[in-house]
């Protein structure tokens, strides 16, 4: 799935969190670090792209096709390619792993089966085997309240997994875990974008982290994308780009950022032609899809 | 420091004027009371020995009360899970229906069930139905406030990511935030489910059906051994009740570990038991309503009498709420101080095993006996008037402050108190400053509450003679003057938000 933001707004009476033009696209199979001081924008942006958020202004393409205006029918189409982890993990306390895995096929069910919790054979088997695949079967029927951090966290990518989504928004996924916990997490992030061919954008405050796992890093000061290059890129480099001299985003910021852009295009097609061919044929519980 | 003692100080100076302002107002007087005490045992003796081949006949209409109880909680809880998300304040619902259907609940909550159970029996004629009806709609505005509470307490969090995936708002509602109220839920329809229990036991004395009926006739005949008879009956019931709601109420906590074919089990049965219940009830009997008295009604309520609303003499509304307010004040503070020994024997942690299961079945048995029970007792020994009531209501509270305080004397931390008289400390200091400052948020807040209740309850008090607004409610709906029972309602509605307000306030304080 092709992901492309163009010079998308959202401004905000009070919150400091605003966008004032973001620019930037995702190729399929990618996992890209969006990074940035706090109040830069990052949530707001991520919120925009899962679609609990709507933009000012500007276009949010998935594959080509225009989401930020879409219909509510077509919007809910497009939404459900789209699966989230969260920094506080989302999940539903009191119910166990299982349930919380299967509450990611409410949007297809009837009011009456998902309100007597009737999923069916075929979705339990499917959702015990991504706990599996993220390494939590075991627990699959104790209370998400009795597990840690790190456990929940894979319960979550669990349940975004469940809409087989082509492209998944972490916002901040291991902001509140232990360094160990959060490698582990990434670690199996990383280990599904490179399996499944799983489009991946990460948001992160650990830029140490991100240059490690990602492909690309895309920085964001102000509201505006400042910096968007491979991640390999100098640290002391991105330091002065992203979060050196804080508050707006001068003309000068732009002008690089556009040849960075240039840069990180042409290195963005090579990319998604590299993660065509590697694109596997199978979905992530090792089952053959060749429907569509 | 020193302003903070001040402070103390003043509010407990304040706390005692109140106190003893109200004990004059309510014409208390110990003497009186010691010397006419004799009365008090008096009935009680002629209840023993109750007449046990009365006990077919109490049968019936005891189910009857246990159905109205169980069908009006089963029901109003129901609604109540249906209406609760559209007053929380944090499920992005339209504002003006928020505000709506806050202020109805806010109007339905300030009567007790007795006093709907009056009006439910005008529109739908006597019987279990009004009953049921009362109890529901009783159940439905308090479990309504509660639920929204819990709701506005929670984390949103999983509700919004289900939301966002494209799972509907009502779908994302049942799977993400229900589960996460559903033990402070359900706990709270257990403790509704026993307290209806007990309400439902005098909703007979307006005609809406079960036990009440029969228990008024015999106390009115003076057939004591049959008084006491219904009166074991019904402490066998609640105790029953409380026995099954306290061990569901430890799993739906999770205190108690029960295995899904329990889970599953209990969930047939509570199904068949409410069904069972409302097929019992009697369908409702509308020959006797006409449009006509319907229309005066609500015209009644429409159109309050203004001029007894602002009468400030001692037969207006003003004096009526003023009385009542200081039986609720007494009748607290006094069942305050009997439940604290009683809750202390109680105690499993203080007392031996037997002793507090003893202290314990005396609590229940208090806590059983329908008020006006205690009220036409209580009137034998102080006569009509406002000094009855606050003896009813006091014993009254007894129950729930005794079932609070022990809960908090069992979460009591004793290590302070074990460091300190390791020291050397005397056992009162001890006491003084190693128990009472865990104890003291704890038992406030359970007084609070209860004179919270007590408000309501004072005004149905009027029924058995015991003073406050109940009587001439009761007197005026009656007698069809709507315009004034709509006055007496206004006033109500309006010192239960007074009350609530000025107790959010000082839960606050103590919390602090």
């Amino acid at each position: 799935m092709l992901l492309s933001v163009n010079n998308i707004r959202k401004q905000f009476q009070r919150s400091a969190d605003a966008l004032t033009d973001a620019s930037f696209s995702v190729g399929q199979g990618e996992f890209v670090s969006v990074i940035g001081s706090s109040g830069a924008g990052k949530t707001t942006l991520f919120r925009i792209l899962n679609g609990s958020l709507r933009n000012d202004g500007g276009t949010v393409l998935l594959d080509g096709i225009r989401f930020d205006n879409a219909s509510s029918k077509e919007r809910r189409r497009l939404q459900k390619r789209i699966g989230t982890i969260y920094q506080d993990f989302a999940l539903v306390e009191n119910t166990s792993c299982l349930q919380n895995v299967l509450n990611a096929c409410l949007p297809d069910m009837g009011f009456l089966s998902s309100a007597l919790g009737l999923f069916g054979k075929e979705r339990t088997e499917k959702a015990l085997c991504l706990l599996e695949k993220v390494g939590i079967k075991d627990k699959a029927y104790e209370p998400v309240k009795n597990l840690s951090g790190g456990q929940k966290q894979r319960v979550a990518i669990a349940r975004a997994l469940m809409r087989e989504p082509a492209i998944l928004l972490a916002d901040e996924p291991v902001a509140s875990l232990d360094p160990v916990t959060g490698r582990q997490i990434l670690e199996l992030l990383k280990q599904l974008q490179l399996e499944n061919g799983l489009t991946i954008l990460m948001n992160s405050h650990n830029l140490e982290l991100s240059k490690e796992y990602s492909d690309r890093l895309i920085g964001m000061k102000a509201g505006c994308v400042v910096f968007d290059g491979p991640a390999d890129t100098d640290t002391e480099y991105i330091f002065r780009r992203v979060y050196r001299n804080d508050g707006e985003c001068s003309e000068s910021d732009k002008e690089s950022e556009c040849s960075c852009v240039k840069e990180s295009e042409e290195l963005d097609t090579e990319e998604s032609e590299r993660s065509c061919n590697k694109q596997t044929k199978s979905d992530v519980c090792g089952r053959k899809t060749g429907e569509p | 420091m020193k302003y903070h003692r001040i402070k103390t100080a003043a509010a407990a100076a304040a706390v005692t004027m109140v106190f003893l302002l109200s004990a004059v107002f309510t014409d208390c007087s110990l003497t009186s009371f010691i010397s006419r005490s004799s009365h008090l045992t008096d009935i009680v003796c002629k209840m023993f020995p109750p007449d046990t081949g009365f006990a077919k006949r109490i049968i019936s209409p005891l189910i009857d009360t246990i159905s109205m109880s169980v069908t009006g909680t089963f029901s109003g809880a129901l609604l109540a899970l249906l209406a609760a998300p559209i007053c929380a304040g944090n499920m992005k619902n339209t504002a003006g229906i928020r505000w709506a259907l806050r202020l109805i609940i806010q109007i339905l909550r300030s009567f007790p069930a007795l006093i709907l159970a009056l009006l439910t029996t005008f529109l739908f004629g006597l019987g279990t139905f009004s009953g049921s009806l009362a109890i529901g709609i009783f159940t439905f505005a308090v479990m309504t406030r509660l639920t929204y509470e819990d709701i506005e307490a929670i984390t949103l969090k999983p509700y919004e990511a289900l939301a966002s995936m494209g799972a509907g708002r009502g779908r994302a509602y049942i799977r993400a935030v229900i589960p996460e109220i559903a033990p402070s839920f359900l706990s709270n329809a257990l403790y509704l489910l026993e307290t209806n229990v007990r309400h439902s036991s005098i909703l007979g004395y307006v005609g809406a059906g079960g036990i009440g009926l029969l228990l008024n006739e015999k106390i009115s005949w003076t057939e004591y051994d049959k008084v006491g008879m219904i009166l074991i009956m019904l402490f066998l019931a609640v105790c029953i009740i409380e026995t099954v709601s306290s061990v569901l109420g430890k799993i739906v906590r999770g205190e108690m570990r029960a295995g899904k074919t329990t889970k599953q089990a209990i969930l047939i049965i509570a199904a068949a038991v409410f069904v069972f219940c409302t097929i019992g009830i009697a369908p409702p009997d509308m020959s006797r309503t006409s449009l006509k008295a319907v229309r005066a009604m609500l015209m009644g309520f429409v159109q309050p009498d203004m001029e007894f609303f602002l009468r400030s003499d001692s037969g207006g509304l003003a004096y009526l709420i003023l009385e009542t307010v200081c039986i609720s004040v007494v009748g607290t503070v006094l069942g305050a101080f009997a439940a604290l020994p009683l809750s202390i024997l109680g105690s499993e942690k203080l007392v031996p095993g037997p002793a507090a299961v003893i202290s314990r079945i005396l609590i229940m048995m208090i806590r059983s006996v329908p008020f006006f029970v205690y009220g036409l007792i209580f009137i034998r020994v102080s006569g009509p008037g406002a000094f009855t009531g606050v003896l009813t209501l006091a014993v009254c509270s007894i129950g729930l402050l005794s079932k609070r305080f022990i809960q908090a004397l069992e979460a009591l931390d004793m290590r302070p108190f074990k460091a300190l008289a390791s020291m050397g400390t005397p056992i009162s200091s001890c006491i003084r400053y190693a128990v009472m400052p865990q104890l003291k948020p704890a038992l406030l807040s359970s007084v609070l509450y209860r004179f919270d209740v007590n408000i309501r309850e004072a005004s149905v008090l009027g029924l058995v003679g015991a003073g406050g607004i109940g009587a001439p409610l009761v007197f005026a709906m009656n007698h069809y003057s709507w315009n004034t029972a709509g006055a007496i309602c206004l006033g109500l509605v309006i010192l239960v938000w007074i009350i609530d307000v000025a107790s959010a306030y000082l839960r606050k304080c103590i919390a602090r």
